[in-house]
């Protein structure tokens, strides 16, 4: 009996709480951010805490993937596309109260791009050459060739106080940026607590006075989690888990077309890879939509190299004539290029469910046409690391996307690039790439960029199986939450949680 | 009990600290996908001379006996090394996290072996009856229930039918005594169980053996009452190997504390270790291992000397 009443009281007391705390967001993510240097970091987890939170850049992205001003206001650009002069927004401070400006920018970049710091997004900004103070609020850009995605990627560099220019430790855990949110505690394992910045520019903005990142690795307990209001926002859930919440009364799922993909990565560099009908014959065997239906619980669209979100880059995927299920054409490709088949090949496997489903059914359809896979299931490390060296023949994986053709394909399939793993190689790839980066004119752009795609679709070193639907689960008390196809919480700023 | 007894026992304890230091600092090397691949990741613009600076700023491209002498000449000076991840020093990551476990693991033992006494006392006084019976199939069942299920079946009811009932995570005693409690019930119970079960049986069978003893007829001739004999003269008795199992239960607690942290989401030792297992957080995981094994050590070493105090035979 004593028991029962102090449950009830718990109960109770627990419930009177959860009422009070109305300014607090709190948002389950599985891991803890790899630390919070905007310049240094590359897990995702870190990238969905600092940027749009706590950083901004020159530029945004906003919902439906164009380019917006940031930190900057407006922008010309010269006639021959060389030079870029930004207009930086009056009265931005950053989260320690000293005013931002064009020394800052300045300092930005160059932390970016100096050697020292080898900042893995030095590569977006390589084409400026110089960084010319004209005043305070006036910032102008040199480039050394003309470089189309340029607005794009100044997005996702955060502008940072001048004299962190050389600091490689103090950022990663007190960041100190201009955005909405300020950085207030950081309990290992535990949380990170993000407070209200009250110098923001807005001064109504943001709504909220505390935003917590949890660190939830149990799935199910972030999900239940959610339903008891314990959590207010679940980001990026899988497609099972969004089936699941949406039957549940005081949750609703928020859904757009993700940028994201899964996989089937070839390794150029070894037999029988090498070969492009191989290639295109492994494209052939593939069903995509079957995939979706058996893997993503219907959630998703087959796809080529550029997300289908993509609305102004993205060709159709009757365009691509290797994406039809076609066995016998298959078969006689590969007889064509000398292979015998059964060929044995191995396949290595993101630990996550869904490339793990993916794998099976790929391993299905290969097998249809002569090439018998075997599985790899491998832990994240052995993953990385084999990924790292190309030690692979095949694998299937996730990939996050990117707001512009340039930012992905090049890295990917130049040769040499600095995430072509595949070790892809291919004289008017690399031309192509070159051209798209060097032209400004949108339609010339885009026939570079249809050109490509339709190559790399079905003789690249990556079978594009499908984009996902990015899924955002968020309880019935949180508004003004809007979901944004490249996964990041920029709309936090316009949350409030109902009493 | 001797100072010699307890000198040996000092010792033993310094190289099993020793050993596992060694053993830890090569398994998590082991495991394949170090922590700067694992910290870059899959599919980001990696440079090499990201690698290599990464690799000298971590230490990690010091040949692996020389890793070890420095970590450990470090530890013997009270410098557990700094978290590859968050770049703090990895002891104030260890004592942001250690209460919520200590907590956990204090209150599991409360509840695990004080409840035990009373249930094992009856069930050795009402042993054949049908009440002791169903008190001995709940006790085997306790027994083979995982912690981890029990607690997944526990927040999952507490979804549904206590859907206002903070159940997850952890608050502080002393910033809100009721919200902490309200959260430690489950996880308690969780954690408590298969212990309170083990320990019930234990008091059980050994107030069964201390009953049929030649003193316990003796008390029963010169007519003291059942409840006196119980209680009184056949349960101090028992006690002795019950304190033993409490010290060994207890070392296995932490051991189940980091399941039911995890689907808890407390964030404790247990959750920071996994955690760090998988990030390869080298310097986090070799101290809270070894925080975790000395705490299991010591404790098996108090209830030793304990034991030891209690019946001085074992210290000959």
């Amino acid at each position: 009996m004593v028991l029962k009443k102090l449950c009830v009281a718990l109960m109770a007391t627990s419930m009177m709480a959860g009422g009070a705390a109305a300014a607090t967001l709190d948002i389950a993510i599985d891991s803890s951010p790899a630390g919070l240097d905007p310049h240094l970091i590359t897990a995702f987890n870190s990238v969905l805490i600092v940027q749009d939170n706590i950083y901004e850049g020159l530029t945004a992205i906003d919902q439906g993937l164009a380019v917006v001003p940031g930190l900057a206001s407006s922008w010309d650009v010269s006639e021959d596309g060389m030079t870029y002069t930004f207009k930086l927004r009056e009265g931005v401070t950053f989260h320690d109260g000293s005013a931002m400006d064009a020394d800052d920018v300045a300092a930005s970049i160059r932390r970016v791009q100096s050697e020292e710091m080898a900042s893995p997004l030095a590569s977006r900004i390589s084409p400026v050459k110089e960084v010319t103070i004209i005043d305070p609020l006036t910032i102008r850009f040199t480039l050394d060739a003309p470089f189309a995605p340029i607005l794009s990627s100044l997005a996702g560099i955060a502008i940072v106080p001048a004299e962190m220019e050389t600091d490689k430790d103090a950022l990663q855990q007190t960041p100190d940026g201009t955005g909405p949110f300020q950085f207030s505690e950081w309990q290992p394992n535990g949380f990170i607590s993000l407070t209200k910045f009250d110098g923001y520019r807005d001064a109504d903005l943001p709504k909220l006075d505390e935003v917590r990142f949890e660190f939830v690795p149990e799935a199910a307990t972030r999900q239940v989690g959610l339903g008891s209001g314990d959590y207010g926002i679940l980001p990026g859930i899988d497609p099972a888990t969004a089936l699941q919440l949406k039957a549940q009364p005081n949750v609703t799922v928020q859904e757009t077309r993700d940028l994201s993909y899964t996989l089937v990565g070839m390794n150029a560099s070894r037999e029988p890879f090498t070969d492009p009908r191989v290639r295109r014959a492994l494209n052939m065997l593939l069903n995509r939509q079957d995939i979706i239906d058996g893997a993503l619980f219907g959630a998703g669209v087959p796809g080529g190299p550029l997300s289908p979100a993509l609305t102004e880059w993205a060709l159709d995927t009757s365009e691509f004539s290797c994406y039809s299920t076609d066995v016998e054409g298959a078969k006689a490709l590969l007889a064509e290029a000398g292979i015998t088949t059964p060929l044995k090949l191995t396949m290595n496997v993101l630990p996550r469910q869904d490339t793990r489903d993916i794998a099976q059914i790929v391993q299905q359809q290969l097998a249809a046409g002569g090439i018998e896979v075997e599985l790899i299931n491998q832990e994240i490390g052995q993953f990385v690391q084999d990924w790292r060296n190309s030690n692979f023949d095949l694998f299937v994986s996730a990939n996050g996307g990117s707001t512009d053709p340039d930012l992905y394909f090049y890295r990917t399939f130049f040769g040499g690039g600095s995430t072509n793993v595949f070790k892809y190689d291919d004289a008017e790839v690399n031309t192509l790439l070159d051209e798209g980066r060097n032209e400004t004119d949108q339609a010339a752009r885009k026939a570079i960029y249809d050109q490509l795609q339709t190559k790399l679709a079905c003789e690249g070193p990556i079978a594009h199986l499908a984009y996902g639907t990015l899924s955002t689960a968020v309880n019935n008390d949180v508004s003004g939450f809007e979901i944004y196809p490249s996964g990041r919480l920029r709309s936090l700023i316009n949350v409030t949680i109902d009493e | 009990m001797t100072p010699r007894f307890l000198l040996s026992r000092l010792i033993d304890l310094a190289f099993v600290l020793f050993g596992v230091s060694i053993i830890v600092f090569l398994m998590i090397r082991m495991i394949p996908g170090d922590a700067v691949a694992i910290m870059l990741g899959a599919n980001t613009e990696i440079t090499p001379e990201r690698i290599a600076e990464l690799e000298a700023r971590l230490g990690l491209n010091l040949p692996i006996y020389q890793q070890y002498a420095n970590w450990i000449w470090g530890v013997l000076h009270g410098d557990f090394g700094t978290s590859i991840w968050t770049g703090r020093p990895v002891t104030s990551e260890i004592a942001a996290n250690i209460w919520p476990t200590l907590e956990l693991t204090f209150l599991s033992v409360l509840v695990g072996a004080g409840l035990s006494i009373p249930i094992g006392a009856f069930m050795a006084s009402a042993r054949g009856n049908i009440a002791e019976i169903a008190v001995r199939i709940g006790a085997i069942a306790g027994l083979t229930i995982p912690s981890f299920w029990l607690g997944i079946v526990a927040i999952f009811m507490v979804a549904k039918f206590a859907p206002g009932w903070s159940a997850l995570g952890y608050v502080p005693f002393t910033e809100d005594p009721l919200g902490n409690l309200s959260r430690m019930v489950l996880p308690v119970i969780a954690l408590s169980l298969p212990m309170l079960a083990n320990l019930s049986r234990l008091v059980r069978s050994a107030m069964l053996d201390a009953l049929g003893q030649d003193y316990i007829r003796t008390a029963k001739a010169k007519g003291a009452t059942k409840r006196r004999i119980v209680y009184k003269h056949a349960l101090r008795n028992a006690l002795i190997p019950f304190i033993t199992s409490v010290g060994v239960s207890a070392g296995y607690l932490l051991g189940g504390a980091i399941v039911i942290e995890q689907v808890f989401a407390i964030p404790g030792l247990g959750r920071l270790v996994l955690g760090a297992i998988s990030e390869r957080n080298y310097p986090l995981v070799q101290a809270t291992i070894l925080v975790l094994t000395g705490t299991f050590v010591i404790v098996n070493f108090l209830v030793d000397m304990l034991y030891a105090a209690i019946d001085p035979r074992v210290t000959r």
